[in-house]
């Protein structure tokens, strides 16, 4: 396997591919030897020297064991977290000196999460969830507020599917409905990137395939990019690009 | 700062018998905090009027050896245009005299008043028990235990008799209640130009009396202090009602601070419910605090929630409490009454005093949220999301 990964990584990174995908995409996320060291005492060094690009508008995956440090990859990229060394920059903008209220703004209108436990807010309805995230944007920026964000929360929830039960309580609809409702929150800034997070780990084999499905449709109509972290091989193997993470290292990275 | 508070409520309401049961807390406190502020307030209202209501603020006599002066006229209206706080000035012929009874003598205080300036001190008029107030020489007011004591009414004719020796027949006019018994048992009250003329101190008095504004009847020894210094008043001695009531004065303070110590006990364990629900309820809440900062909610606006569920907590306590204290303070009036029907302690509602224990339980609320919204501030989305 680590074989096989070297060739693969070989190939990609042969001068003449990246050039071309350079031409053709720009990098929305990229990693510079990124290292991620937990704990005061006992230190813990969950990600090493990590450098990574993810173009704009790509599918891709990133897979790994439990414990091998690609959830701390999707934390760092969604600057939840920061990296002990190395530097990341967010739609070329570098992280390493943003306050913690340029971070929140930046996540609020770059990034969109999708977690496998949901996270919709129990004490509202699927609608207003959905609203939170351009609610949260206008308590910034006054200006170039939507004209009718109710009609853009409403038409992303006819996307997902959920029309029937928009005003709902959240905490009222079943485990699926809930993931398309938070993929439909993730949607509503128009971010750049998508990161999710085993978002179908609790989900039965149907739902799966349905996210998966809705998650390609809306790469492929509203040219979003996405990252999705999973440890379930065959899910990994619909994405365009595989990375895969073992030991805090990048062990593999295919593009097909 | 919309959202933050539409989120606080949506979290109050989502509770809903917590959040009840927290209000109810507050509620409690500052219902609490009106009745006994208030009760504590009448009472101290009461005595003070049963002790000084009817008496001078402040007196000023002779400090020399002959009681009497007859500068009077002069010196009132030096008091009057000195300090705006005076209310009343007027003046009196104290004497002692008897009563001559049929087989004894009592002794009694002929006091020598202008009636009608004086009305705003003694309330003569309201304190009549029957009959009319003195208007010609030879007439009397005399407390009404004389009545009973000597069996006397209305129209009979006394003897008194002055510590010279001269004798005075005079009428009965009425009788009076000033509600304190040595006053009732001593006094004597005739119109000033009678008493002048009977103990022969044409155009002289023994005292000059003052009251003062009520907002400043506590300030009546700076006003006294004030009167002293006064260059013309060093043949005469100023006194005021606190150094002649300094245990009643200090009986006072000792029940505002046993007062103010209920409230501040009272508050401290309204401010630590507050605190403990809301500190329970940053753990409770922590998923969606994590989320919405991983949504980019910023810090200041997840500490905001805390402070507006504790504002909102504290407003709603405050106005619950306002109306069970008024509530509370109403049945003690209606039930709580003496056989005559008036309640045992006249409470004192001051709409102030119900705005300022409001003011403090929602002060109280929101220093109470200020723990659970710095923690909240300090909540990592990554711990959240990481446990979970």
């Amino acid at each position: 396997m680590a074989e096989l990964g070297e060739r693969y990584s070989k190939i990609n990174i042969s001068p003449v591919i990246e050039k071309r995908k350079e031409d053709i995409m720009a990098s929305i996320i990229e990693l510079k030897n990124v290292s991620k060291v937990y704990g005061d005492d006992i230190l813990t060094k969950v990600l090493s020297d990590i450098s990574l690009s993810i173009e704009e508008g790509s599918f891709s995956s990133v897979i790994g064991q439990s414990g091998s440090g690609k959830s701390t990859l999707l934390n760092l990229m969604g600057t939840l977290d920061k990296p002990t060394t190395g530097d990341i920059m967010i739609n070329n903008t570098s992280i390493k000196n943003l306050s913690k209220d340029e971070l929140a703004v930046l996540r609020n209108q770059t990034i969109g999460f999708v977690f496998q436990f949901h996270y919709l807010l129990p004490e509202f309805s699927v609608l207003e969830n959905v609203l939170i995230p351009y609610e949260i944007m206008c308590t910034d920026r006054k200006k170039d507020v939507l004209e009718d964000p109710k009609q853009r929360a409403v038409s992303l929830l006819k996307l997902v599917g959920l029309e029937k039960v928009i005003d709902k309580n959240a905490a009222r609809i079943s485990g699926g409905q809930q993931q398309r409702a938070a993929i439909a929150r993730a949607l509503m800034n128009h971010p750049k990137i998508i990161l999710a997070d085993e978002p179908t780990g609790n989900l039965d084999s149907y739902s799966t395939e349905m996210i998966y499905d809705l998650f390609r449709e809306l790469n492929n109509t509203l040219h979003t990019t996405f990252l999705i972290i999973t440890h379930d091989q065959k899910v990994a193997e619909k994405t365009d690009r595989i990375i895969e993470i073992k030991d805090g290292r990048i062990n593999l990275d295919i593009t097909k | 700062m919309k959202l933050g508070f539409r989120i606080a409520i949506r979290f109050l309401t989502a509770s809903l018998g917590q959040t009840l049961l927290i209000m109810i807390g507050i509620s409690v406190g500052v219902s609490v905090q009106i009745f006994i502020g208030s009760l504590i307030q009448g009472l101290q209202q009461s005595l003070l009027a049963s002790t000084i209501g009817s008496s001078p603020h402040i007196t000023i006599v002779s400090d020399t050896s002959k009681k009497e002066f007859s500068e009077y006229i002069d010196l009132a209206d030096e008091i009057r245009s000195t300090d705006e706080r005076i209310k009343t000035v007027t003046y009196v012929l104290d004497e002692p005299a008897f009563l001559l009874t049929e087989d004894t003598s009592q002794s009694l205080l002929i006091r020598g008043l202008p009636l009608s300036e004086t009305e705003d001190i003694y309330h003569f008029q309201e304190a009549l028990t029957e009959g009319r107030l003195p208007a010609s020489s030879a007439e009397i007011l005399l407390g009404s235990p004389l009545k009973e004591q000597y069996g006397l009414s209305v129209g009979d004719m006394i003897t008194l008799l002055s510590t010279d020796n001269t004798a005075l027949s005079c009428t009965i006019t009425g009788f009076f209640d000033l509600k304190v018994a040595s006053l009732n048992e001593s006094w004597g009250i005739m119109s000033l130009s009678a008493a002048q003329q009977y103990f022969a101190f044409p155009d002289q008095v023994t005292g000059i009396e003052l009251q003062l504004y009520d907002p400043y009847v506590f300030e009546a020894d700076l006003v006294a202090d004030k009167l002293q210094e006064l260059p013309d008043f060093t043949s005469w001695q100023v006194q005021n009602w606190k150094v002649q009531n300094e245990s009643l004065l200090s009986g006072l303070q000792g029940q505002s601070i046993s007062s103010i110590m209920i409230q501040v006990f009272v508050m401290i364990s309204v401010v630590l419910g507050i605190a403990s629900v809301l500190a329970i309820s940053v753990l409770q809440k922590s998923k969606q605090i994590g989320i919405l900062k991983a949504m980019g909610m910023k810090n200041r606006l997840t500490s905001f929630i805390f402070l507006a569920q504790g504002a909102i907590l504290g407003l709603g306590g405050a106005l619950l409490g306002i109306m069970l204290g008024l509530a509370l303070s109403f049945s003690f009036t209606k039930f709580a009454v003496t056989s005559d029907g008036s309640p045992v302690v006249a409470l004192s509602i001051q709409p102030w005093f119900i705005i300022l224990s409001g003011a403090i339980a929602v002060t109280a609320s929101l220093a109470a949220s200020l723990l659970p919204a710095i923690r909240s501030s300090r909540l990592n989305p990554i711990d959240i999301i990481r446990n979970s």
